[in-house]
């Protein structure tokens, strides 16, 4: 086997990436009505509109936000956060051999399907799982519970296309998957903004919100938006200590850009209280709802909307802690 | 994954780039038709989560300098793996983390930010951690002429167009990489180490 050989061996064959085709789809679309130098107005739908102007934007649900501005959180979110912080600073370090994160993700197909007059949105729905040992190793498990219309009108078109099962082309099914648990090899346990994280910098974030939110915005070196989501992920997504979830909390509670919308219910129908914020992904701004049940300060869903495209993605957080059980495929639901 | 059916549009793809200056939504023939090749390539030297943001910066780069783009001297094609190269080059720390974890584990066939989507792979190459240290000892120069050669499969002549260095070039540099890569497989496998 000559050394050419061998290269392409190391590398191997990454597999296609339809959802990221078209998010850099969008930016260039954007790119290109920005070069036009046409007027932008909040009824321009779509990502693209959001992420040329970065101006103005109108996202679904709410009031057009300006990014730049400092708006301070009302008093009523402000306590809750407070208030969620005491709780989650009377929690205990947990035990266990595995941290777990088990949620159901609700993730729109980026293109819409169908044929003709009767294009719809299908939502790709998988319970998703990740696993990581005590000293690093990590696993994931997942089950596609089947694909399903995203909204009653594109439930009408498909139901008038004849309710196809499939697409040719499209990576989109009806039908539900089979469950399945993989070795995630070279995987990095955690990470922040893209970031890799050891349990052990996790374990040795600061305590103190103000210092928390320096040396967060330190290691994601971007703006007030990605330091929110950031400091939500170190609530949920990541073994904090209970002082550092504590920390994140209140120091969330000091950020401009998070906005209290009051109790709002996830689409398994558990209530709590909704903050959201804005922040720059690589497709664009996006805003990111969690919901945080505020009897146990833990959060149980985070949503995301594109501009224009409300649930876009939507995870809810089903079982987020330390856990003896030995990894293993995940069980649908119900 | 190569757009081998492209091949024979090349003249086409000039004229569509030269017809986005006015029309720029004709700008998008160009990513439906090189986004999977161009993702490909830089998802294997940067892995998927730094692709990413570079797999979009060329493809804006392409689009804001398309006023620009000479086709007498390359294919659109080739002038898109000239823009990946040049900003591959400003990851070289990703690119080598990357390396790293390709030696010990193998080629990672994840979707970006789908970590559910992994599969497991057996791997069981006793020389794959040698020959990754190699390319990224290999100089910056040289692994982008190895990488295109190896992975994106562009002729010398391509290659010399899409990293602006002369024709001969490409050959020296490319003899350089393979020897370092010999001499390093057959320092860890003597029994191998000399045909190719």
């Amino acid at each position: 086997m000559d050394e050419l050989t061998r290269v392409r061996e190391l590398y191997g064959e990454p597999k296609p990436d339809p959802v990221l085709k078209a998010r850099v789809g969008a930016l260039l679309e954007a790119e290109a009505r920005r070069r036009l130098r046409r007027p932008w107005t909040a009824a321009v739908a779509g990502l693209a509109a959001a992420v040329a102007t970065a101006a103005v934007i109108a996202l679904p649900g709410g009031s057009p936000g300006v990014p730049g501005a400092t708006p301070t959180l009302e008093p009523a979110g402000r306590s809750i956060l407070l208030a969620a912080a005491v709780t989650a600073e009377s929690g205990t370090v947990q035990a266990g051999a595995y941290w777990r994160v088990r949620k159901l993700v609700r993730q729109r197909y980026p293109e819409m399907l169908g044929e003709g007059g009767s294009r719809y949105w299908m939502v790709d729905r998988r319970i998703s799982e990740q696993w990581v040992s005590r000293n690093g190793n990590v696993w994931a498990g997942a089950v596609s519970l089947g694909a399903e219309p995203a909204g009653p009108a594109d439930r009408e078109a498909w139901l008038q296309e004849g309710s196809p099962a499939e697409w040719p082309g499209h990576q989109v099914f009806t039908a539900p998957g089979p469950s399945t648990l993989a070795v995630v090899r070279g995987g990095v346990a955690f990470s922040m903004a893209g970031r890799p994280m050891t349990f052990a910098q996790i374990r040795s974030l600061p305590v103190d919100p103000v210092a928390l939110r320096a040396h967060v915005a330190e290691i994601v070196s971007a703006d007030e938006g990605v330091v929110a989501d950031a400091l939500s992920g170190l609530l949920w997504s990541k073994p904090s200590p209970p002082d550092v979830r504590a920390a994140a909390y209140r120091a969330l509670a000091d950020l401009p850009n998070v906005t209290y919308l009051g109790t709002q219910t996830d689409e398994s129908g558990r209530a709590g209280a909704a903050f959201s914020f804005t922040l720059r992904e690589p497709s664009g701004l996006v805003r990111r709802t969690l919901i945080i049940d505020t009897g146990s300060s833990q959060v149980i869903s985070s949503t995301t909307d594109a501009a224009g495209v409300k649930n876009d993605r939507v995870e809810l957080v089903l079982e987020a802690g330390w856990t003896n059980e030995r990894p293993s495929a995940p069980h649908p639901p119900g | 994954m190569t757009t081998v059916s492209w091949a024979g549009h090349r003249g086409g793809d000039a004229e569509v780039v030269r017809r986005s200056l006015a029309e720029s939504e004709r700008f998008s023939v160009i990513f439906d038709a090189y986004f999977a090749e161009i993702h490909r390539y830089v998802t294997q030297r940067l892995g998927p989560d730094s692709a990413e943001d570079v797999v979009a910066e060329t493809f804006l780069t392409a689009f804001r300098k398309r006023a620009r783009y000479d086709p007498s001297r390359a294919s659109v094609r080739v002038w898109l793996y000239g823009i990946a190269s040049n900003l591959i080059r400003r990851h070289h720390r990703t690119e080598v983390r990357t390396l790293r974890a390709l030696g010990r584990h193998g080629p990672d066939p994840d979707f970006p930010g789908h970590e559910e989507e992994v599969s497991t792979q057996v791997s069981a190459q006793s020389l794959r951690p040698d020959i990754a240290a190699a390319v990224a000892e290999l100089h910056q120069r040289d692994r982008d002429v190895l990488l295109l050669v190896a992975l994106a499969e562009l002729s010398h002549e391509e290659i010399a167009a899409a990293l602006g260095i002369p024709y001969g070039t490409v050959g020296s540099r490319l003899n350089r990489a393979r020897r370092k890569l010999r001499a390093a497989l057959g320092d860890s496998n003597p029994m191998g180490g000399d045909h190719g």
